[in-house]
């Protein structure tokens, strides 16, 4: 595929920048909010992922508004009003060839585009607005706000210091915050981000929503920190027929949060027909890398140790041709297509992870997940447990990781079995060795078990039956359920491979640690 | 009362096509009537289908609100059935080529598939 062509329209004596990508059988402009750059949204995996869903079933028209992105530049002391902005929309459509199209309004598009489907009603098909609102002071900020904004974006601009003003929950993702800064940049020069801002404050569409005559779709975020969701509480009263769904999330920018979810939404409406649901169930290796020492370092250092660690990781996952699946807490997982990939890159991690000094433990499972939205599934929840039962600086797999990786080099060794609620049989597990050692010309005999590899609560069962206590002797001293205590026998028989009770005292007694009789 | 309608043959598609006139075109089908559509992303197990005469209007009115050039070329008749290339250019130069493929009913169009590939 050639890249994506970007062109440009002329509307009075300004060019215009636009790129038209899709072979749907209708038109779908999409007007972005306060500053874009075509360029640029292609580099975000969730911008991108939104612009692909819209271009697969409609023909999808893209452009930088004026002053903004790559569209020539107004002198920032003279904007244009909110007029001859719409009228950017029809240059470009009049460009592309589209005598009617359906329009989206994200955030401070949405009263472009309103204005637009008044404007033009027979040269719009439908009006999609998401975040939208038609006044900005009442539904955005407050006049006091705007100036700190303002005063905030003149020194700071460029820096992706505006993120958490549009999308709180991401302020944590250094690699999206860095994307976020050069978005600023490229974007806007900071006086003309300051003047933008002071023009969308101007915004005063009210008066016009009586005369919105196309059908109406308005999207809002319920707990979106840039927009009130009553601003499209209040679009839905007052533009005839339009019909409002509110959705789960926080962070304002279309492109943000859970883009399918709004993608789904948007071609229903436009297409008459619900997403076909998108299936793309795919074999891949997980990996989960769990890092903790908060106890041990401090908050202060944790979290700037852990900040490092994540960058480490995105950095050596992407290298290792993996994807940012998402991060569950202090859980981060990544998908590989090949399992010795996610095993190669957990090496390497455990080793970033030393020379930043945090502990590391990871899982590695391979098998069917979704691609897409965050990970869920077996396949998931199976490697986040081995995450959490692998011990500090292990890579715990399924042995099927090891099977699969066969040839590939990597050598592993029998880590025993894990029953998990969800499996009906126990997982049969391997362990990454760190180095891959010449000799011994024969296998050695697999070690016999270590109490080592019980867990700590899990040697307190197996002494307290070597000392000849029933379950429910042992529920009452540890202060645990008797269920609970069957599950921990039932590990322990298995972790040793023993037969019985019997032979799991008769074990305690041959491993008695220095404290013991 | 006697309607008086077009024939549906291949001079009628190619006045309407090139013409765009999309009420002109969607006349031309039975109410039940399905459109398949096979491109990049409706691959060939899993077609687009637009299944009825107001949906297939939606999608005429669409495609001919475009300001683009269509030219249909070759028009294949044979019984029941009728074939036909079309070659279409929009303003900044974009190609797309499609052939369709129609079966007739009763005169109108009761099926039709249309493959079609796009510059990109």
């Amino acid at each position: 595929m050639r890249p994506i062509e970007t062109r440009y329209a002329r509307s009075g004596d300004v060019r215009i920048a636009y790129q038209v990508v899709g072979q749907g059988s209708f038109d779908l402009v999409f007007v972005p909010g306060f500053i874009s750059n075509l360029d640029l949204q292609w580099e975000d995996e969730g911008y991108s992922r939104l612009l692909k869903r819209l271009s697969a079933f409609s023909r999808l028209i893209l452009f930088d508004k004026r002053g903004t992105g790559l569209s020539d530049r107004v002198d920032p002391h003279r904007l244009p009003t909110l007029e001859t902005r719409m009228d950017d929309v029809r240059a470009v459509m009049d460009a592309t060839g589209s005598g009617r199209a359906a329009i989206l309004g994200a955030s401070e598009g949405a009263p472009m585009a309103m204005l637009f489907a008044a404007t033009y009603p027979e040269r719009t098909r439908a009006l999609v607005l998401y975040g939208g609102y038609a006044h900005f002071h009442k539904w955005v900020m407050p006049p006091e706000r705007l100036e700190a904004f303002i005063e905030a974006a003149g020194t700071s601009w460029g820096t992706g210091a505006t993120l958490p003003n549009f999308a709180p929950g991401r302020v944590d993702d250094t690699h999206f915050t860095h994307w976020w800064a050069r978005f600023e940049r490229l974007s806007a020069s900071p006086t003309a981000a300051a003047a933008l801002a002071r023009m969308n404050a101007g915004i005063d569409v009210r008066d016009m929503l009586g005369t919105i005559n196309v059908p109406t779709y308005l999207i809002h975020r319920r707990n979106d920190a840039r927009v009130d969701p009553d601003a499209s509480r209040f679009l839905a009263r007052k533009i005839p027929g339009a019909r409002l769904v509110e959705i789960s999330g926080r962070d304002h920018p279309i492109w943000t949060g859970d883009v399918d979810r709004v993608a789904d939404l948007i071609e229903e409406f436009l297409t008459g027909e619900p997403a076909v649901a998108d299936v793309e169930r795919v074999l891949a290796a997980l990996l989960v890398t769990r890092i903790y020492d908060t106890a041990r370092l401090g908050d202060r250092l944790w979290s700037e140790r852990s900040l490092r660690f994540q960058e480490n990781w995105r950095t050596l996952v992407g290298r290792h041709g993996g994807r940012i699946a998402g991060t569950h807490g202090e859980l981060m997982i990544a998908r590989f297509d090949g399992p010795a990939r996610a095993v190669r890159c957990a090496a390497l991690l455990r080793e970033a992870a030393q020379e930043i000094g945090v502990a590391s433990a990871q899982g590695v499972h391979v098998g069917e997940v979704e691609m897409r939205g965050p990970p869920a599934g077996l396949t998931a929840r199976v490697a986040m447990q081995l995450a959490a039962h692998a011990e500090r600086g292990n890579i715990l797999c399924s042995r099927l990781v090891a099977e699969l990786a066969a040839g590939s080099g990597l050598h592993f060794i029998d880590a025993g079995r894990i029953s998990l609620d969800e499996l009906d049989e126990p997982l049969a597990l391997v362990q990454v060795t760190a180095e891959q050692h010449l000799e011994p010309a024969c296998r050695p005999k697999p070690k016999p078990a270590e109490p080592a590899t019980l867990t700590a609560r899990e040697s307190e069962v197996v002494s307290l039956i070597a000392d000849g206590k029933s379950n429910a002797a042992i529920a009452a001293e540890l202060d645990l359920s008797e269920h609970t205590v069957k599950r921990h026998v039932a590990n322990i028989l298995l972790k040793l491979d023993l037969p019985s009770r019997a032979a799991a005292a008769a074990f305690s007694a041959r491993h008695a640690g220095p404290d013991g009789p | 009362m006697l309607i008086k309608t077009q024939t549906v043959d291949g001079a009628a598609i190619k006045r309407a096509i090139e013409g765009r006139d999309g009420k002109m075109l969607s006349s031309f089908y039975n109410d039940d009537a399905v459109v398949r559509v096979i491109d990049r992303n409706n691959p060939p197990s899993k077609p687009r289908e637009i299944r009825g005469r107001a949906a297939i209007s939606t999608f005429w009115d669409d495609i001919c609100s475009r300001a683009m050039i269509h030219k249909v070329d070759t028009t294949i008749a044979e019984g029941d059935s009728l074939a036909f290339t079309q070659a279409c250019a929009y303003p900044d130069g974009t190609k797309v080529f499609c052939a369709a493929m129609l079966e007739l009913k009763n005169g109108r169009i009761s099926r039709q598939t249309v493959v079609q590939a796009w510059d990109e």
